[in-house]
C-alpha cells in the first residue's frame, strides 16, 4: 500500500518530534538537577568578604568545582550590618535555609545551630592555617568554623601628610600617636579618623576600645567569666581615645560603618586610622582614593604592654540543618583552596588565611600590607567573643561613646560598663539550660 | 436554629456566619501574635540551645523595665519625640492646608509636590536624609556654608540633642503631607455661609479662623493628633538608618529598643515586654481614635 505524505502530516510529525526532543531534554535536566546537591550559602555582600561567585574572583574555578561535584550553589547576600539579625532570627524560628553561613564573632552565640565540621578538615589544610585563627571559632574544644581571611586591625596612614609634618615613620607608641595626631590636625585636616557611631560588634566602638585595652595589658574577662576590665588598663585605653578626640575627625562619632571613616582618609582629609586589610585595595584604586601612592600600613602603636589588635574572625560554618554537610564542607575547602585564596587577595583585596599563600611573592607584591598584618599577628589579637558579645559590645560601646562626648570621665564610663557587663553575664548564666 | 426564632434573630445568625471567616483570619494574623507576645513577655526566652528555651518568670521582665536606665532613656526620648512631633506636624500641616485652601494654592501642582515626601519609601527617605546630613559631603552643610551661615561643617548627628532633633525633623518632613491633606479635606468642608455670617458680624480673618475654622475642623485635628501620636510611637526606620540609636543611646526610641533587645540581644522575653509597653500605649490611643470617629448619634444613644 503506497504511503502518501502530505505537507500537513510532515508538519505534524516534525512538531511532534520537536516536542518529544524538548520534553526528553527537559526531563533529563530535571533528573540531573534532582541529582545535584543544592547548597545554600549565606554571606555578606561585597565589598565585605564574599565568596567566589558572589564577589568577582575565581569564577571559572568555581564553575568547575560545581560541575565536578555535581552541586548547585545559591547565595543569599546581605549587607554586613544585617547579617547577624537575619541569621539569629532564622535560627530562632527553626527556618534557617542555609548549608553554609558566614560568621564574624558569633560562633559562641550561635554554636548550637552549627556543626564542628572543621575538626575534620584535611591535615594539610589545617597545617597551612595559623593555629590562632581557630581561637574564635572553637567552643568546648570543638572547631565550628574556618577563618578564610587574615583580618586584623592595623594602622593605615598617609605618608605624604606625615612627611609634610616632618614625621619620617608612623607612630610607634601611644605618646607618638597623640603627638602625631595633634600635629597633623589643622585647616580642616584631622590627625585621626574612625567610626564610633555604632557601638556593637567587631568593628564597632567597643571593639576599638578592646584593641587599646590589650595594648594597655588588660583583658575583658577573668577565669570565672566575669568582667575584669575596670582597672588601670581599661581606663587608660579609654583615656587614650578621649585624648585623641580633639584631633579626630568630629564626624567619627556619627560614622556607623568603617567605609564612612575610610572615605575621609582616602580623600586626604585625615592622616591616620585603624582599619582592616581590605582597605589596601581601595586605597590604591584611583577610582576610590585620592591618596594613591601615599598610603602605607604599619603595626598598631604600642601601649604600655606593647602592640595588640583584634581579629575580624570572618569564618565559614556549616549549619546543623544542612542536608549536605559533607558537600558543604567540601565547598568550604574549595573556598580555602590555595589558588582561590590567592585570587581572593589579588582580585578583592581580602588577605588569604593560608600561610603558604601569604608568603607568595606575587601576593606580597600586590598586597604589601600582608607582611604588616603577619607582623601584627605576632602580638595579641583577642576579640573577646562570648555568647552575649553583641549585648556586651552595645553596653561597653555606649559607655565609650559617652566618655568620647565628655558626658562621663573615662573612669566613670569604664566602671559603669563593667557593672552592665557583669549583669549581662550573670543573667546569661541564670538563663534556661545555661 | 430554632423554628420559632424571629426574623431579626435569624438575620443576626446568618450575619455572624458571614463574618466568621474574617474573624478567624483576624484571630490568626492579629490575635495570635498579640497573645503570644504577651506570653513571651512573661517568660525568659533563650535561643542558645538550638531550640527556643522558655521559662515562666511572671512579671520579672516588666519589673526589669523600672531598673533599666536604657529603657528609661528610651521612654524619655520617645515622650519628647512624640510630643514635639505631634505639635510640629499639626501646626505645620494646618498652615499648609490653609495655604492650599486659598484660591492661589488650589493648583494641582502644589498638592503633587506636597505628597512627594509621604510617597517616598521610609528607608529610602532615611537614606536620603543620611546624605543630606552627612558631616563631610552633606547638602545641608554645603548650602549653609555657601550662604555664610556656618564657617565649618557641622556633625548634625554627632551630639545627643542635635541628633534627636534632626531625627524629629526628618520624621516631621515625612509626616506633614498626609496630615496636611487630611486637614485640607476638613477645611473644604467648612461651609462658606459660616464665613459670610462671621464677616457680617464684623469678624476679621484671625477671628474667623479662631471662631469658625478651628471649631469646625476640631474633630479632624483631633484625629490627626491621635494618628500622628500612634505613628510617632512606631518610628523605627530613621533611627536604624541614621543613628542606630547613637550617639550614646541619645536617639534610642522605645520601638528601636524593642528591636535591639529582641533581635540583636536575642532576649525575646524582655524585648516583648518593651514591645508590649508600646502596644498598650498604641491601644489607648486607638481607643481614643475610635471614639472620635464614632458617629455622634450612636455615642448619644
Amino acid at each position: 500500500m503506497p504511503i502518501s505524505v502530505s505537507r500537513r502530516t510532515l508538519l505534524h510529525g516534525t512538531a511532534a518530534a520537536g516536542a518529544f526532543a524538548s520534553l526528553s531534554r527537559f526531563l533529563r535536566n530535571e533528573a540531573r538537577a534532582a541529582d545535584a546537591a543544592k547548597l545554600s550559602v549565606f554571606a555578606p555582600l561585597p565589598p565585605d568578604p564574599a565568596p567566589p561567585g558572589a564577589a568577582k574572583f575565581s569564577e571559572e574555578a568555581f564553575a568547575r568545582w560545581k560541575a565536578a561535584n555535581g552541586a548547585e550553589v545559591e547565595y543569599e547576600l546581605l549587607a554586613w550590618p544585617q547579617l547577624h539579625d537575619r541569621m539569629a532570627t532564622a535560627f530562632a524560628s527553626g527556618s534557617a535555609p542555609w548549608d553554609i553561613v558566614y560568621m564574624s564573632g558569633w560562633v559562641p552565640e550561635l554554636q548550637s545551630n552549627i556543626i564542628p565540621y572543621a575538626d575534620a578538615l584535611p591535615k594539610a589544610l589545617v597545617d597551612d592555617l595559623p593555629k590562632s585563627s581557630f581561637s574564635t571559632v572553637t567552643v568546648d574544644g570543638k572547631r565550628y568554623g574556618a577563618i578564610f581571611t587574615l583580618s586584623l586591625l592595623t594602622l593605615f596612614y598617609n605618608k605624604a601628610l606625615l612627611a609634610k609634618a616632618g614625621f619620617k615613620s608612623p607612630p610607634k607608641d601611644w605618646n607618638e600617636l597623640k603627638r602625631f595626631a595633634k600635629e597633623l590636625t589643622h585647616d580642616g585636616q584631622y590627625g585621626f579618623v574612625l567610626n564610633y557611631g555604632d557601638p556593637a560588634g567587631i568593628g564597632g566602638t567597643a571593639s576599638y576600645w578592646m584593641t587599646y585595652l590589650q595594648q594597655a595589658g588588660g583583658k575583658m574577662y577573668g577565669e570565672d567569666g566575669l568582667p575584669v576590665f575596670k582597672g588601670d588598663a581599661g581606663v587608660d585605653a579609654l583615656q587614650l581615645m578621649v585624648d585623641l578626640m580633639p584631633f579626630t575627625d568630629p564626624g567619627s562619632i556619627s560614622y556607623a560603618g568603617i567605609n564612612d571613616a575610610s572615605n575621609v582618609l582616602l580623600a586626604g582629609r585625615a592622616a591616620m586610622m585603624m582599619n582592616w586589610p581590605f582597605m589596601w585595595t581601595a586605597a590604591t584604586d584611583p577610582k576610590q582614593s585620592k591618596i594613591v601612592g601615599d598610603v602605607a600600613s604599619a603595626v598598631l602603636p604600642a601601649g604600655p604592654a606593647g602592640s595588640a589588635s583584634i581579629d575580624g574572625t570572618d569564618a565559614w560554618t556549616v549549619t546543623k540543618s544542612s542536608k549536605n554537610p559533607d558537600k558543604a564542607s567540601a565547598l568550604i575547602e574549595f573556598y580555602l583552596d590555595a589558588e582561590v585564596q590567592k585570587r581572593q587577595v589579588l582580585d578583592t583585596g581580602w588577605l588569604p588565611i593560608r600561610l603558604s599563600v601569604l608568603a607568595d611573592p606575587e601576593v606580597q607584591a600586590k598586597a604589601p600590607n600582608a607582611a604588616v598584618v603577619l607582623e601584627q599577628a605576632k602580638h595579641p589579637y583577642d576579640s573577646f567573643v562570648t555568647p552575649d558579645y553583641t549585648e556586651v559590645t552595645v553596653a561597653v560601646g555606649t559607655e565609650v561613646q559617652k566618655a568620647l562626648q565628655g558626658q562621663k570621665t573615662a573612669a566613670q564610663a569604664i566602671a559603669d560598663a563593667q557593672d552592665q557587663v557583669t549583669s549581662i553575664v550573670k543573667r546569661r548564666k541564670k538563663a534556661p539550660n545555661q | 436554629m430554632t423554628a420559632n426564632a424571629t426574623f431579626e434573630q435569624r438575620r443576626r445568625r446568618v450575619g455572624l456566619l458571614f463574618v466568621l471567616p474574617a474573624l478567624l483570619v483576624l484571630a490568626v494574623v492579629l490575635g495570635y501574635p498579640i497573645v503570644d507576645s504577651v506570653a513571651l513577655a512573661l517568660q525568659q526566652v533563650s535561643l542558645r540551645s538550638g531550640v527556643v528555651q522558655q521559662s515562666w518568670v511572671g512579671l520579672d521582665n516588666f519589673r526589669r523595665l523600672f531598673a533599666d536606665t536604657t529603657f528609661q532613656r528610651a521612654a524619655l526620648n520617645t515622650a519628647y519625640f512624640s510630643s514635639a512631633e505631634v505639635v510640629l506636624v499639626t501646626v505645620i500641616s494646618l498652615s499648609i492646608a490653609i495655604l492650599l485652601n486659598h484660591p492661589i494654592g488650589r493648583f494641582g501642582i502644589f498638592r503633587i509636590l506636597l505628597i512627594v515626601p509621604w510617597a517616598i519609601a521610609p528607608v529610602a527617605n532615611a537614606v536620603l536624609w543620611k546624605w543630606i546630613l552627612h558631616s563631610n559631603y552633606g547638602v545641608l552643610n554645603g548650602v549653609l556654608k555657601a550662604l555664610g551661615v556656618i564657617d565649618v561643617y557641622h556633625v548634625w548627628l554627632g551630639t545627643p540633642a542635635s541628633a534627636l532633633n534632626f531625627l524629629l525633623l526628618v520624621d516631621v518632613w515625612k509626616s506633614v503631607p498626609f496630615v496636611a491633606l487630611l486637614m485640607l479635606a476638613g477645611l473644604q468642608r467648612v461651609p462658606n455661609s459660616l464665613y459670610r455670617a462671621a464677616y457680617m458680624d464684623g469678624a476679621g480673618p484671625w477671628q474667623s479662623f479662631l471662631h469658625v475654622t478651628l471649631p469646625t475642623i476640631r474633630s479632624v485635628i483631633a484625629i490627626a493628633v491621635v494618628l500622628q501620636t500612634i505613628w510617632s510611637l512606631r518610628v523605627f526606620d530613621i533611627v536604624f538608618v541614621l543613628t542606630r540609636g547613637g550617639p550614646a543611646d541619645a536617639t534610642v526610641l522605645l520601638n528601636f529598643l524593642a528591636y535591639r533587645v529582641t533581635f540583636n540581644f536575642l532576649d525575646l522575653g524582655y524585648g516583648s515586654a518593651i514591645a508590649n509597653v508600646v502596644f498598650v500605649l498604641t491601644v489607648i490611643l486607638a481607643i481614643v481614635y475610635v471614639r472620635l470617629l464614632w458617629p455622634r448619634e450612636r455615642r448619644a444613644g
